[in-house]
């Protein structure tokens, strides 16, 4: 079955999730979602009759490790993929402060 | 300004403690925790540096020491706890959230009872939870503070360190009831090796809710306060935001809930937030990891496990050895203190003169080269062998502290350092010291003259005489004897 939102659900939703809305594309929001409801209503149209489940077979992990130290050897490979390095740190832009 | 004990309001102040768990490696990797002075990003991995794919898995020992905590604090340890997602952007955190304990954590409900002001006060514990810390920012500007930096520098060694936070009720009334709590948790997180508890290195951090109640009783607002790095700090600043709110208050002002940071160089607090609110966190539960199980059996063994905590300690100490409470406080204050009297009694020092002993004079060696009792190099038999010469009237008090000093000093036997002192441990007594004291009056007779003519009012001429007898005697005579020898002397 097909849901939509109107403006009050939109409304609603923006303000859940801490988005401001300008009045002017409240609708223009409202069709996007409905849009993507629509989209996602297909999937209750497919026949999955004969489609048989999805298996994974995971490695089974530890819950707890013991607290024994290691060494990660690449490590200078992952800080060469950062996409800025000072010296030994890691740089990052400016951080914009309230005061 | 004025201090807190002149607060027209009622002062409330509730603490959250942060306590840097002593485990070898960081809550979800296997990187080592030691990184006091490492290399920048030395001690990071994948998981801790958030690289796609890695997955954390919990440190056994963290989950451990955060349930001893939860136990010294009298906290019900949880059998169901788990981890969430704390969300917020800033760069010191490699995921863009933290992974903490949220709503369901490992231990809540405790106390914690203190003394203070001489005034036992018990504070309630809200709970402890476990959570990683996070790396450390360095901001390239004169002053190292954020303001004006064109960018910022990113160290991750300390990213993913155990944390475990220690929230209290509002149960604090004063800047220095929550001094004597942080000293009395800190005691705490060292008896049970749960922490160093050093505040100066970051191993304890405090961040202090503080609020004025209403004419009515009702709560204020709340304000917290980060960023003190010391128990004077932590006074400091919580005496300073009594004062400004006050003032707010007495102008027609309000207090705004908001983040203060605490100003150690210019001793002011500074706004620094709105304070958040749970909401603004997005929390949501950690999927990536397994709830945390502790079976009933597990918290017996913790139980178990348990050490003498301070105060059962203290307790004993009174009960056993007849010691006062404030000598006790003394010598419980850290437990390698606390072993070390009961070794020099166990050694076969008299209880109550071994407690003087390392109440004031090991605490005195120690403290004048900044000395621990951990390393101290005089061993627990040697101090009793010295503390008995005194007991039995061997060795004076004057010339055995002496002794003290030497063999904490230098690598020799105890005669040996007896011989350099001088001293006999032959005691000098009876007719031998009346000798002595004969013969000093006699040098002296203009004093003993003034002694005996009632013109000594205050007593400073006899103690004249009788610090001429204690040095002439090299401290071989008791001063106890002097007195009496010398008082019968010049009465006759």
């Amino acid at each position: 079955m097909k849901m939509t939102v109107d403006r009050e659900v939109t409304l609603r939703m923006a303000r859940a999730a801490q988005i401001r809305l300008a009045p002017e594309d409240v609708d223009h929001m409202m069709d996007s979602i409905n849009d993507i409801l629509s989209f996602c209503a297909l999937v209750g149209d497919l026949d999955c009759t004969d489609t048989p489940d999805f298996t994974w077979k995971m490695k089974k992990l530890p819950s707890r490790r013991p607290d024994t130290v290691g060494d990660w050897a690449d490590r200078e490979h992952f800080k060469s993929m950062a996409p800025t390095i000072e010296g030994d740190f890691f740089r990052v832009p400016r951080i914009h402060s309230e005061d | 300004m004025a201090d807190s004990k002149n607060s027209k309001r009622p002062i409330v102040i509730g603490l959250e403690v942060h306590i840097q768990l002593n485990t070898k490696t960081k809550l979800f990797c296997p990187c080592s925790t030691d990184y006091i002075g490492k290399t920048p990003n030395t001690n990071v991995c994948p998981v801790c540096l958030a690289v796609p794919g890695t997955l954390p898995i919990l440190n056994d020992s963290a989950v451990a020491l955060g349930a001893r905590m939860g136990l010294g604090l009298h906290c019900a340890i949880q059998n169901y706890s788990n981890f969430h997602r704390k969300n917020y952007f800033y760069p010191d955190l490699s995921k863009a959230y933290q992974i903490t304990q949220y709503g369901l954590t490992i231990a809540v409900g405790g106390y914690l009872d203190i003394e203070s002001d001489g005034k036992p006060r018990r504070v309630r514990v809200h709970h402890l939870h476990l959570e990683e810390d996070a790396g450390k920012l360095v901001h390239p500007t004169v002053d190292g503070r954020l303001t004006g930096a064109a960018y910022s520098l990113v160290d991750y060694n300390r990213g993913g360190v155990p944390l475990s936070e220690i929230v209290s009720e509002p149960d604090m009334s004063s800047p220095a009831e929550a001094r004597d709590y942080v000293v009395r948790l800190r005691q705490l997180a060292r008896y049970l090796d749960v922490s160093d508890g050093e505040m100066e290195s970051g191993s304890l951090r405090v961040d202090a809710n503080i609020s004025l109640s209403n004419a009515d009783g009702s709560l204020g607002t709340r304000v917290e306060i980060k960023n003190m790095n010391s128990l004077k700090s932590l006074e400091r600043a919580l005496e300073y935001e009594i004062a400004r709110q006050n003032k707010v208050l007495d102008s027609g002002g309000r207090i705004v809930q908001e983040t203060r940071l605490w100003d150690d160089a210019e001793e002011v607090t500074r706004s620094m937030r709105n304070k958040e609110t749970a909401s603004d966190y997005r929390y949501y539960p950690e999927m990536d990891l397994a709830p945390i199980v502790i079976t009933d059996e597990q918290i017996e063994g913790f139980k178990r496990a348990m050490p003498e905590l301070p105060w059962e300690k203290r307790d004993r100490f009174m009960k056993d050895f007849g010691l006062s409470y404030e000598e006790v406080e003394i010598l419980t204050e850290q437990k390698e203190l606390a072993r070390y009297y009961e070794d020099v009694v166990a050694a076969g020092a008299p209880p109550a003169r071994a407690a003087n002993w390392v109440r004031m004079e090991v605490l005195r060696v120690l403290n004048e080269r900044g000395a621990d009792i951990s390393n101290f190099s005089l061993s627990p038999s040697i101090l009793a062998e010295l503390v008995k010469k005194v007991e039995n009237k061997e060795l004076s008090s004057t010339i055995a502290k002496d002794i003290l000093d030497m063999l904490s000093q230098e690598n020799i036997s105890l005669e040996e350092a007896i011989k350099r002192s001088g001293a006999s441990t032959v005691r000098l007594t009876g007719d031998l010291l009346g000798e002595v004291i004969d013969r000093i009056c006699a040098a002296n007779s203009d004093v003993v003259e003034t002694i005996k003519t009632g013109q000594d009012k205050k007593g400073g001429k006899v103690k004249f005489l009788q610090g001429l007898v204690m040095k002439e005697t090299r401290g071989q005579a008791d001063p106890s004897e002097v007195s009496s020898l010398l008082s019968k002397k010049l009465e006759g």
